[in-house]
């Protein structure tokens, strides 16, 4: 949906999928150097406060945590209720790898994120094989999820169970600053961007939209919706894997709720509801919004719960397609109305409105 | 051995009637209500309220089961609304994050403002021994009650016109509308049920155990399960499923050890969905 941000007036629907993947790379690539240009900016603003630099560095992994869950559920419609417990195979490993093995942190972090592509790859690969449907992956997957955090809990001896555990590598690293791991982040995040976007324009981007705007169809015309499904599940979970282990260590402890089913799952799901699912910049958005919404919370200790599920409810009653997706067709209709002329870009917004909703509705 | 058989089928009543209440909101709405666990504590709140404030014991009791049917009602006539217009999996997904959402609502609300309150009901007396085996009477009167509760559930579907009718639904929508009845009606009338059934839940929980204001999400998520085993929208098929899974909870955690057994219980859980997505006694689409 990023060429519609960028100025994309749907001038040819029909061939609307050929123009994006023809088009020159700067369009992709400008818009990605804008939000990294912007966000570079923050520590000017942060910079001296350690814990602000903490929240700030913790807004950037769930950015990247819903990156990788877009590419899983927003491209291909699985709902992988895992993000935690993917994401928590790499922040786990990797502090098991260089701290209890002795790796070196890199190589740590490499083999995590490889343990969990490979883990999102197999559970995808269960789902499409036993072609269970978007509710059956989700409890599949919510199951994984819960062994997950009983193994965690009961490994206490590698994880620190309850209090979580302390990750001695890196300790004196640029790793633990206060300025240069959010950098780190950001960089992260960057690359996540470029390769969705590119993503988007391959002939994977192609299949991904095909098969989830109509699965039959898609299979019919000879796309293998299987293989691109586990396709997007390795790319999303070694997102997940890179994001956390990468997390892990730059925060230099990490515990249960590290990784939580409440407290990663949940808040990926509403940050990219809010942003736009299937979105290209959605997850960004959503994520700076709601670590700030966050932040302005936190004196409210529990009835913080009480407006997340406020929003929640408010979000998916009204505007299912995301808050981004809903603004900009709304932009789009106000503009069709105000031209005197009227007739044909009513015409184009409607189209819009129409691509738009047929865009987001296997991800409903 | 037996002394875990028994044990197994005590707790496999548990989990069966945590998920009835949940099974029959699916097979009948296609509704997955993820805040059916804080409708049980939100229950058993008003329960350990009613007797803070002197209401002696049955009466608060009944009063919280009240509460939990008023409950389901509050549900159906306010967020379910909008769900009732889809169809398919896009009611189940939207209900399912809507009801995420209430659940959100009420434990943030049950956290702030009664943090330490939990149910427990001491049924006095001491073990009783069967196949040679003590058992405690807590455990004993919560499985009685189980029981019962199951049968009067099977009389209610099979020899009443309205339990029929309700099972017609469940068959077939437009058939149901068809000959007369009023779906809408008939899923109102099974939310409350189900809102009775959360209360029911954590009043048998708390004959064997205290349920706190923190409980929600593990009672939600060992009703998914079971329900998902048994097979959605079937009773017979929640009361097996909590059954074996009970057993095999028990027995594993004796042989092997607590957090492995939790994790042999999930795994059960999903071998079984791969292999019978359907569930156990579901029947395929």
């Amino acid at each position: 949906m990023s060429d519609r941000l960028t100025g994309g007036t749907g001038t040819s629907q029909i061939g609307g999928t050929e123009a994006r993947s023809s088009r020159s790379l700067p369009v992709l690539l400008i818009p990605i150097a804008a939000v990294g240009a912007a966000l570079a900016l923050i520590p000017l603003w942060l910079g001296d406060s350690r814990v602000l630099m903490g929240v700030a560095v913790l807004g950037l992994a769930f950015a990247c945590y819903t990156i990788g869950f877009n590419v899983i559920f927003g491209s291909t419609g699985q709902l992988f209720l895992c993000t935690g417990a993917l994401a928590g195979i790499g922040g786990y490993g990797a502090a098991i790898l260089a701290d209890t093995v002795g790796l070196p942190i890199v190589v740590s972090i490499l083999v995590a994120t490889l343990v969990a592509t490979f883990t999102g790859g197999l559970l995808s690969f269960v789902a499409v094989r036993r072609s269970l449907g978007v509710i059956f992956t989700g409890i599949v997957t919510l199951i994984f999820s819960l062994s997950f955090e009983a193994l965690v809990f009961g490994l206490s001896h590698l994880t620190g169970g309850d209090t979580g555990r302390l990750i001695d590598s890196g300790t004196d690293s640029f790793l633990r600053d206060r300025i240069p791991p959010y950098y780190l982040m950001l960089a992260l995040l960057l690359v996540f961007l470029l390769v969705h976007g590119l993503l988007r324009r391959s002939h994977m981007g192609w299949a991904f939209r095909a098969l989830r705007d109509d699965e039959l169809a898609a299979e019919l015309a000879g796309v293998d919706v299987a293989r691109y499904r586990v396709y997007a599940a390795l790319i999303g979970a070694a997102m997940l894997g890179l994001a956390g282990s990468t997390y892990a260590f730059t925060e230099g402890r990490i515990s249960p709720t590290t990784f939580g089913f409440g407290e990663v799952d949940v808040v990926v799901l509403v940050m990219l509801a809010f942003g736009g699912i299937g979105t290209l910049f959605g997850p960004i958005v959503g994520a700076v919004t709601f670590t700030i919404v966050d932040e302005i919370l936190i004196e409210f200790g529990q009835l913080r719960q009480v407006a997340y599920g406020i929003l929640i409810i408010a979000l998916f009653l009204w505007m299912p397609r995301g808050v981004i997706p809903t603004v900009v067709s709304l932009w789009h209709r106000l503009r069709g109305l105000e031209g005197s002329s009227a007739a044909k870009s009513t015409d184009s917004a409607a189209e819009n409105l129409k691509s738009v909703s047929g865009e987001s509705q296997s991800a409903e | 051995m037996i002394a875990n058989i028994l044990d197994g089928i005590v707790l496999g009543l548990q989990f069966g009637l945590l998920a009835a209440g949940l099974t029959l909101v699916y097979g009948l709405g296609g509704v997955l209500n993820l805040a059916y666990g804080q409708m049980a504590v939100t229950s058993a709140t008003i329960m350990v309220l009613a007797m803070d404030a002197g209401i002696p014991t049955w009466p608060a009791v009944g009063l919280g089961l009240l509460a939990g049917g008023l409950l389901g009602l509050l549900l159906d006539l306010t967020i379910l609304r909008p769900v009732y217009r889809l169809r398919g999996e896009a009611r189940v997904l939207l209900s399912l994050l809507l009801t995420l959402g209430v659940s959100f609502i009420v434990d943030g609300f049950l956290n702030w403002r009664y943090p330490l309150k939990a149910l427990s009901l001491h049924i006095g007396g001491g073990a009783v021994e069967i196949l040679g085996v003590p058992m405690r009477r807590g455990s004993l009167v919560a499985s009685a009650i189980t029981l019962v509760t199951f049968v009067g559930l099977f009389v209610f579907f099979q020899r009443t016109s309205l339990g029929r009718a309700v099972r017609s639904v469940i068959e077939d929508e437009e058939g149901a509308r068809l000959v007369g009845i009023d779906p809408n009606r008939m899923l109102r009338l099974i939310l409350v049920l189900s809102g009775a059934l959360a209360a029911l839940v954590a009043v048998t929980r708390a004959m064997v155990s205290p349920v706190d204001v923190q409980s929600g999400l593990s009672i939600t998520v060992f009703a998914l399960i079971v329900t998902v085993v048994g097979g959605l929208g079937n009773v017979a098929g929640a009361l097996l499923a909590g059954i074996i899974l009970g057993i095999v909870n028990v027995v594993a955690a004796d042989l092997i050890g607590s957090y492995i057994s939790l994790i042999i219980l999930l795994g059960a859980a999903a071998v079984t969905i791969l292999i019978r997505p359907a569930g156990l006694l579901g029947v395929k689409e």
